[in-house]
C-alpha cells in the first residue's frame, strides 16, 4: 500500500484518545511527518460529532501566533476560483485556533511525489502550472496576495489542485521582521523580498509558483537549471529571479503552460485551456490510485461515539 | 448519479442511515448510507415484497455469505447485514470504481494492457473463490467493479436466479445469457471451468465493447453460446488463441484460472499502472464526487426563501432538469449518460463545486401547499423550462434526466424513470402520455454514422415505463438532441426530428421535418420539411403547440430568434397561415397556448385574438386599453383572463375583447405577468411577489394567498389542484 497520508495506520495511531479540535474529531493527519518539506500548519482529516461533516482541518503550529493564523484563515474565506480550498468555518472568538473546509480527497504535493516515486511528469507540471497561475490571477484581481504558496500548500485532487495555507508568510511574522528560517516556511518558496521582511506582493506569488513547479518537476524547490524540463527551464528560472521586476506576469505563464496542450482538446467546446489540461491523464496512475485509496479509507473511517468527558486537545 | 430518498425509504438499516439512493432495480434498492461515526457504506436491500418469499430471503442470505467469502480484496467488503429484517439488507464498503460495463460505456473498449491486468486480477478473484468451493455462476461486466487497486466481483448468481423472469423462463438456466457457459446454457452443472468461460467473455467485452456471442433474444443467445463460434474479430491478436481456449465448448479443454493468469500477465507494476487514462480519470472522479453528495429525502419540504426568487431568464436552449426521484440502474453512477446530459455545462464553471459541508437537512416549515416535493437542484445548474403535465390522475414532469409520475392529489411520487435517456420528449392529450424512446445501444453512442431509429411509445401510467413502441422510423436519427414531440390529440402524435449526422448543435447538413404519426398504426400520416438551422444553432424549432379542431397551432422559432405563429392543417401538414409574434423572447412563450374552438389568444405584451381559420386579427387590447401590458392569457367559457401589469387580473369577452371586469382591492399592483392565471370554478389564481393569490370570480377580490416561489402554474382539473413548479420543487395548491 502507498503512503497516502491517510492510511488506516495513521487513523488508528491517533484514535486512542479520539483527539478533538474545535467541534471535530480527528481521523488522521494529512501530511507525512517525515517529509523534509515543511508544512506551514498542522493539517488533519476530521469529522463532526454527528458523523455528517468530514473536513480538512488546519491548526497553527505550536509556538506560532494563533491570531495571525486566524486572520489569514478568515481572509481566505473570500478567495474565489475553483482551485482554492479556502476555509469555510473557523474557530470562534476565544476558542483555540482552527479552520476547516469540506474534505475532498487529495494528496499534498510532496506526498504525490513520494507515491509516484519521483518528480511528476511534465504534463502534470504544465497542468498544475496553468491551474495555479489561473488561481493566483483571480486572487490578484481580488487585490489579494497569496503569500503562502509552497509544495505542501498544494493538494492534488482528482480534478485539479487545491490551494491551502493562504497567507502562511504573513502569518509567520509581521512585515519588517525577517522571515527566513521560520518554522513551516519552505525556504526555497519564500521570495527573497519576503524573507527579508518585506510586505508580500503579487510578484512574490510568482516566485513561489516557480519554486513549487520546480519542486513538482525535479523534487527540489531550488533546482539546478539543467534539472528542469527544457520547455519550463527559462520560465521557471525567470520566476525565481531575485528582482521581482524581472519575474514574468501570470498571463504570460498561463500561455507557456498551455503551449503543451494539443490543439484538438484545446478546441473542444465548453473547455477552457486549464480544464483541458486537467483532463484524463493529468495525474500519473499511482497518484490517482492513492487519491482513491485515501477517499476509500476516509469513507470507511468511523469516529468513536461522543463520550461525556472528551479529552480536549492542547 | 445519486437520487433523493423517497418518503417511504427506511430511516435506518441497523446503525446506518440512508443518505441517498444509488440505484434501484427489480430486486431492491441500493443506498448510500452512513453510520453515526460517519462511516459511509453501500446498503443493498431486497424489496419487502420479494423478501416475503422464504426462498428469496434464503438466497439473499446466501449472497451475503458468498460476499463474505470473497472478502474485501476481491469483492466489496461486507460491513454488516440483516437478512432477517422485514426489508433484508447487506451493507458493504462503497467501492470507488465503475462497473466494467459502465467503464466501457464511458471510456470505450479497453487497451490490451488493461484487459490483461484485469483478466489476471479476475483470475485471482475466481481462484480464491474456487479454492473455497464456491462458483460465481454470473460473472459479467456489470458485476465487476474496476477500482484503482484491482477489480472487485459483486452480485453472485445465487440471488440473481430469482425475481428475474427472463431467466427463470429458460428453465434451470441461471446467469446472464451473453456471458453464460454452454454447460450452464444447457442446464448442466456449471463448475469453475464455467467461470473461466464467463471470464473470457468478460475480457472480450472489455476489449471490444461486446460479448463473444453478441446480444439479442435470450433463446438465440443461448443457442449461440451452446453451438456458435465466439466472435473474436476485434480482440487484440495476441489474446485471440488464449481467449479462444477459454471459450472452448468442452469445459475440460479450458485453462485453469492460474494458467490463464500466468499467460495474461507477468504481474509487473501496480494494477493502476495498466489502466488507461480515461479509466483512471473515471475512478478519480468517483473517489471525489462521493464527497459532494448531500442527504436528500423527497418529502422534506424545502423552505420557501431557499428558492431563487427570480425566474430564470437566460436563454436555455434545452429543457433539462434533474428530477429528484429519477433513479438510475442498480449501482449506476451514470457517467456515460451524465456526460451526455451535462455536456453543455460550461467549462468555466468549477468542475466540482466546493460547497459548504452542508449535509444539513433543511428545516421543516409549515407550508401553505397541499403537498410539496423537491425536484431538481441539479448540481450542474440546469434550468427547468418545461411545464408539468396533467395526465389522468397524475402530474408528470419531464427532464433531461428523468420522468416522474406524481399523484396529483397526494404528491406521492408513484414512479420515476430509472434511466438517463437521450430524450425526455413527452406529450399528453390529458389521458395518454407519449414519448420518444432512446434506441437500444444509443446511449453514449450518439455519433454512430448511420444514426439510430427514432422510436415513439406510450408511457404506462401505472409503472412509468415505456410500452412497446408504436412507431419506429429509421430515416430519422433518433439521438438528435433537438428532436421534439410537440403534442398529441385524437390518436395522432406530432413530432419534429432530424436526419443526418449527429452533433451537439444543429448542422446545415442535417435535414429536419415535422410529421404526424397515427398511434394505432404507427404510420406517418404526413411529413413536412422544416427550414435548415444554421451550423451551431441550438434553438429548438417549436416552442409550444396544440391541436384545435383541424388545426395544428404552433409557435415556431426562426433562425434569427424570432417567434412566429404557424397554423397547419392536421390532415396534410400544409401551412394554413403564419404570422410573426413580435416583441417576445422565445423562452418566455414556451408554455401552453390559449385557444378556444376558433381563436388563438396571445399575450406577453398586448393581448390579441387571432382567428384560427385564417389568422385574421379579431381584436387587440390596444384598441380599448392602449399602453397596457399583459401576461399570457387563459381562456375558458368565453372569457379571456390575463394579468395586467400594475393592475392585476382582467377578464375580457373572448369574442369582442371588451374588458368585462378588473380585479378589485388594489392587490394586483404587484401581480406577476410572467405566468398565465389558473382558472377554477370559483377562483382565479395569479402570482404576486412570493405568493399565489386566489381571486374570487364573483366578488373579483382576492380571498386567499399561498406562499410560493413557483413560477409556472397549471390547473389539474381532475385532482382539483393548482400545480406549481419552482426552481427546485413541485407543489400543489387548491383549485376552487
Amino acid at each position: 500500500m502507498h503512503a497516502t497520508g491517510a492510511g488506516p495506520g495513521a487513523a488508528q495511531a491517533g484514535a486512542t484518545a479520539s483527539r478533538r479540535i474545535g467541534p471535530y474529531v480527528l481521523i488522521t493527519a494529512l501530511d507525512d511527518p517525515y517529509s523534509r518539506i515543511p508544512v506551514p500548519e498542522r493539517r488533519y482529516i476530521a469529522r463532526s460529532d454527528d458523523g455528517e461533516h468530514t473536513v480538512l482541518l488546519s491548526v497553527p503550529h505550536r509556538g506560532t501566533d494563533p491570531q495571525r493564523f486566524m486572520a489569514e484563515a478568515d481572509t481566505s474565506r473570500y478567495l474565489l476560483g475553483p482551485f482554492v480550498a479556502s476555509a469555510v468555518t473557523c474557530a470562534g472568538p476565544g476558542e483555540a485556533a482552527w479552520a476547516a473546509r469540506p474534505y475532498l480527497p487529495g494528496l499534498p504535493l510532496p506526498t504525490a511525489l513520494a507515491v509516484h516515486g519521483g518528480p511528476l511528469p511534465e504534463r502534470t507540471v504544465h497542468a498544475l502550472g496553468a491551474a495555479l497561475a489561473e488561481s493566483l490571477g483571480v486572487m490578484h484581481g481580488q487585490g489579494l496576495t497569496y503569500a503562502g504558496l509552497s509544495p505542501a500548500a498544494v493538494l492534488l485532487a482528482a480534478d485539479g489542485p487545491r490551494l491551502t495555507c493562504f497567507g502562511a508568510v504573513r502569518a509567520a511574522a509581521p512585515d519588517g521582521t525577517p522571515r527566513s528560517g521560520l518554522p513551516g516556511l519552505e525556504p526555497g518558496s519564500l521570495p527573497p523580498e519576503q524573507a527579508a521582511g518585506g510586505h508580500p506582493r503579487p510578484l512574490g506569488d510568482v516566485y513561489a509558483l516557480g519554486s513549487t513547479l520546480a519542486y513538482a518537476a525535479t523534487g527540489h524547490t531550488t533546482p539546478e537549471g539543467d534539472e528542469l524540463p527544457p520547455a519550463l527551464r527559462t520560465v521557471i528560472s525567470r520566476c525565481l529571479s531575485r528582482d521581482p521586476a524581472t519575474r514574468p506576469q501570470l498571463s504570460e505563464l498561463q500561455g507557456v503552460f498551455a503551449a503543451g496542450l494539443n490543439q484538438e482538446s484545446a478546441s473542444a467546446e465548453f473547455t477552457t485551456t486549464t480544464t483541458a489540461l486537467l483532463g484524463p491523464g493529468w495525474l500519473p496512475s499511482r497518484v490517482i490510485a492513492a487519491i482513491a485509496h485515501q477517499s476509500a479509507t476516509v469513507l470507511a473511517a468511523e469516529i468513536p461515539p461522543p463520550t461525556v468527558s472528551t479529552s480536549r486537545q492542547d | 448519479m445519486p437520487t433523493p430518498l423517497t418518503h417511504d425509504d427506511p430511516h435506518t438499516f441497523g446503525s446506518y442511515r440512508p443518505i441517498v439512493r444509488l440505484g434501484s432495480g427489480g430486486m431492491g434498492t441500493v443506498y448510500l448510507a452512513r453510520s453515526a461515526g460517519g462511516r459511509t457504506v453501500a446498503v443493498k436491500t431486497m424489496l419487502a415484497g420479494i423478501a416475503s418469499d422464504p426462498s428469496a430471503r434464503t438466497r439473499f442470505r446466501l449472497e451475503a455469505d458468498a460476499a463474505r467469502v470473497i472478502g474485501g480484496r476481491h469483492g466489496a467488503l461486507v460491513v454488516d447485514a440483516d437478512t432477517q429484517a422485514e426489508t433484508p439488507w447487506i451493507a458493504t464498503e462503497y467501492v470507488l470504481g465503475p462497473p466494467l460495463d459502465e467503464a466501457v460505456g464511458v471510456v470505450g473498449s479497453l487497451p490490451e494492457a488493461t484487459v490483461r491486468a484485469l483478466g489476471a486480477a479476475l483470475c485471482g478473484a475466481l481462484g480464491q473463490l474456487h479454492s473455497t468451493d464456491v462458483v460465481h455462476r454470473d460473472l459479467k461486466p456489470s458485476n465487476i467493479l474496476v477500482t484503482a487497486y484491482g477489480p472487485k466481483v459483486i452480485d453472485f448468481g445465487i440471488a440473481r436466479a430469482i425475481g428475474d423472469d427472463r431467466l427463470t423462463r429458460v428453465g434451470a438456466a441461471v446467469g446472464t445469457p451473453a456471458f453464460m457457459s454452454p454447460e450452464q446454457a444447457s442446464g448442466e452443472e456449471h463448475t469453475s471451468a464455467g467461470d473461466v468461460f464467463a471470464l473470457a467473455g468478460v475480457l472480450v467485452y472489455a476489449a471490444t465493447g461486446r460479448g463473444p456471442f453478441g446480444h439479442g433474444q435470450t433463446a438465440d443467445l443461448l443457442y449461440r453460446v451452446r453451438y456458435g463460434e465466439p466472435d473474436l474479430s476485434d480482440v487484440p491478436a495476441a489474446l485471440v488463441p488464449l481467449l479462444g481456449r477459454c471459450l472452448d465448448k468442452n469445459p475440460f479443454r479450458r485453462p485453469t484460472t492460474s494458467e490463464l493468469a500466468a499467460q495474461l500477465h507477468d504481474g509487473s507494476g501496480e494494477f493502476a499502472d495498466h489502466l488507461s487514462d480515461p479509466l483512471l480519470a473515471e475512478i478519480g472522479r468517483r473517489a471525489t464526487e462521493v464527497w459532494l453528495i448531500t442527504p436528500q429525502r423527497l418529502d422534506a419540504p424545502i423552505t420557501q426563501h431557499a428558492e431563487s426568487p427570480t425566474a430564470p431568464t437566460a436563454t436555455m436552449p434545452r429543457r433539462r432538469l434533474l428530477l429528484a426521484g429519477s433513479g438510475l440502474a442498480l449501482g449506476a453512477a451514470a457517467v456515460g449518460a451524465g456526460a451526455w446530459a451535462w455536456s453543455r455545462r460550461s467549462g468555466s464553471e468549477p468542475h466540482l463545486p466546493v460547497t459548504s459541508p452542508s449535509n444539513s437537512v433543511l428545516p421543516r416549515k409549515k407550508l401553505d401547499s397541499l403537498w410539496q416535493i423537491q425536484v431538481a437542484d441539479s448540481p450542474y445548474g440546469t434550468v427547468p423550462a418545461v411545464e408539468p403535465l396533467a395526465v389522468g390522475n397524475l402530474v408528470t414532469l419531464v427532464a433531461g434526466a428523468g420522468l416522474g409520475g406524481i399523484d396529483a392529489r397526494t404528491g406521492d411520487v408513484l414512479w420515476a424513470s430509472d434511466q438517463m435517456e437521450i430524450h425526455w420528449q413527452i406529450a399528453t392529450d390529458g389521458e395518454r402520455l407519449v414519448r420518444m424512446v432512446a434506441a437500444e445501444g444509443s446511449e453514449n453512442n450518439a455519433g454512430k454514422p448511420g444514426g439510430f431509429p427514432l422510436i415513439l411509445a406510450s408511457v404506462n401510467l401505472v409503472s412509468g415505463k415505456a410500452a412497446e413502441p408504436f412507431a419506429q422510423f429509421t430515416d430519422f436519427n433518433g439521438v438528435m438532441d433537438y428532436n421534439q414531440v410537440l403534442c398529441t390529440a385524437d390518436g395522432v402524435v406530432y413530432a419534429a426530428a432530424g436526419q443526418g449526422k449527429y452533433d451537439t448543435y444543429f448542422l446545415t447538413s442535417q435535414s429536419w421535418s415535422l410529421f404526424a404519426v397515427d398511434i394505432s398504426t404507427g404510420k406517418r400520416l404526413w411529413t413536412k420539411p422544416l427550414p435548415t438551422r444554421p451550423d451551431k444553432s441550438d434553438r429548438l424549432y417549436f416552442l409550444t403547440a396544440r391541436v384545435v379542431g383541424s388545426n395544428l397551432v404552433a409557435l415556431q422559432e426562426t433562425n434569427d430568434g424570432k417567434v412566429r405563429v404557424v397554423v397547419r392543417d392536421i390532415r396534410t401538414g400544409a401551412v394554413r397561415w403564419e404570422k410573426p409574434f413580435d416583441g417576445v423572447a422565445p423562452d418566455r412563450v414556451q408554455r401552453p397556448l390559449a385557444t378556444d374552438s376558433d381563436t388563438l389568444y396571445l399575450g406577453s405584451g398586448r393581448l390579441r385574438a387571432l382567428r384560427l381559420s385564417d389568422g385574421t386579427q379579431v381584436w387587440d387590447s390596444r384598441t380599448e386599453r392602449p399602453g397596457r401590458t399583459y401576461g399570457p392569457p387563459t381562456v375558458i367559457g368565453g372569457v379571456v383572463y390575463a394579468v395586467e401589469k400594475g393592475l392585476g387580473l382582467v377578464a375580457f369577452a373572448s369574442g369582442s375583447g371588451r374588458a368585462q371586469w378588473e380585479e378589485k382591492g388594489g392587490g394586483g399592483t404587484k401581480a406577476d405577468t410572467s405566468a398565465a392565471p389558473v382558472i377554477g370554478t370559483d377562483c382565479a389564481y395569479s402570482k404576486r411577489s412570493s405568493a399565489l393569490w386566489a381571486i374570487d370570480l364573483a366578488s373579483r377580490t382576492p380571498t386567499a394567498s399561498y406562499k410560493t416561489t413557483g413560477d409556472r402554474f397549471i390547473a389539474h382539473e381532475k385532482a382539483k389542484v393548482t400545480i406549481a413548479l419552482g426552481g427546485k420543487f413541485l407543489a400543489a395548491f387548491p383549485l376552487k
